[in-house]
């Protein structure tokens, strides 16, 4: 019987040690300020600035 | 569709500190706050490195994920913005960022945490474009003018490097072809590899 006990009380202490192993997710919640208007496009604004870091930033 | 990103070569990186200044004057960041920053591993040591560091514009920004206010947005072309009329300076984001780019100038009289304060990557804010509300609060936009950021744009070695990923990508794998070097881009498997 106090092989039982002890038996059942090492599983419930040893249960108690389990580490849940998945991580969190914390999900973005949704925007709530002002909305962002561009004067451009997003498409408009690639081809810019694409020519832009082609003028700038490229190696000499 | 461009994502919009920052790369620093550690390799040309001389320290300058241009970047810093460059973005401090451009945007009138207040006294105590520093978008940008250069931090140099192994200062002193023969072959120290140092590298230019803001916000990096994450793909799964974490800051975006604590804003208990969500006062945080992306936009179409990946960079991370936020409302500062809904900021209330909790400090979350500051905790929750890895390159330490959120800041807090201090206000009132006993220097209380104030709004938030990041780089904008040059974009502005909400507000409406080039309006003087986004000025005061944001600083310029200069990608509604057709313009990159001024920390990169100036950058004497560019080794800063700012723009849409792939291209800014292509242009450091060629350098580190051309001195055959390691391929490694700082910051950018914590910022841009979603898990």
């Amino acid at each position: 019987m106090i092989r039982i006990l002890s038996l059942i009380t090492l599983t419930l202490s040893l249960s108690a040690c389990y580490e849940e192993a998945d991580v969190t997710m914390h999900q973005a919640g949704e925007y709530k300020g002002k909305i962002d208007i561009h004067t451009q496009t997003a498409e408009q604004r690639e081809a810019i600035l694409a020519k832009r870091f082609g003028q700038v930033q490229t190696d000499r | 569709m461009a994502k919009m990103k920052f790369l620093c070569d550690e390799e040309r990186c001389i320290e300058c500190n241009a970047c810093v200044t460059a973005c401090k004057n451009e945007h009138e960041v207040p006294w105590g706050v520093n978008r940008r920053r250069v931090v140099t591993l192994d200062d002193g040591v023969p072959g120290e490195k140092s590298i230019s560091v803001a916000c990096m514009h994450c793909t799964d920004a974490p800051c975006q994920a604590v804003c208990p206010v969500d006062c945080f947005y992306t936009t179409e072309d990946g960079v991370v913005l936020h409302d500062k009329d809904m900021c209330i300076g909790c400090g979350y984001c500051f905790y929750a960022c890895p390159f330490g780019a959120p800041q807090y100038p201090q206000e009132g009289a006993f220097g209380s945490r104030g709004k938030m304060d990041k780089c904008t990557f040059c974009a502005g804010g909400p507000e409406e474009d080039h309006s003087h509300e986004e000025l005061e609060k944001y600083g310029r936009n200069r990608l509604a003018e057709g313009k990159l950021p001024l920390c990169a744009e100036m950058c004497s070695t560019k080794s800063l490097l700012a723009g849409d990923g792939d291209v800014v990508s292509e242009l450091f794998r060629n350098r580190v072809v051309r001195r055959q070097g390691r391929q490694e881009a700082w910051g950018w498997d914590t910022a841009y590899n979603v898990k």
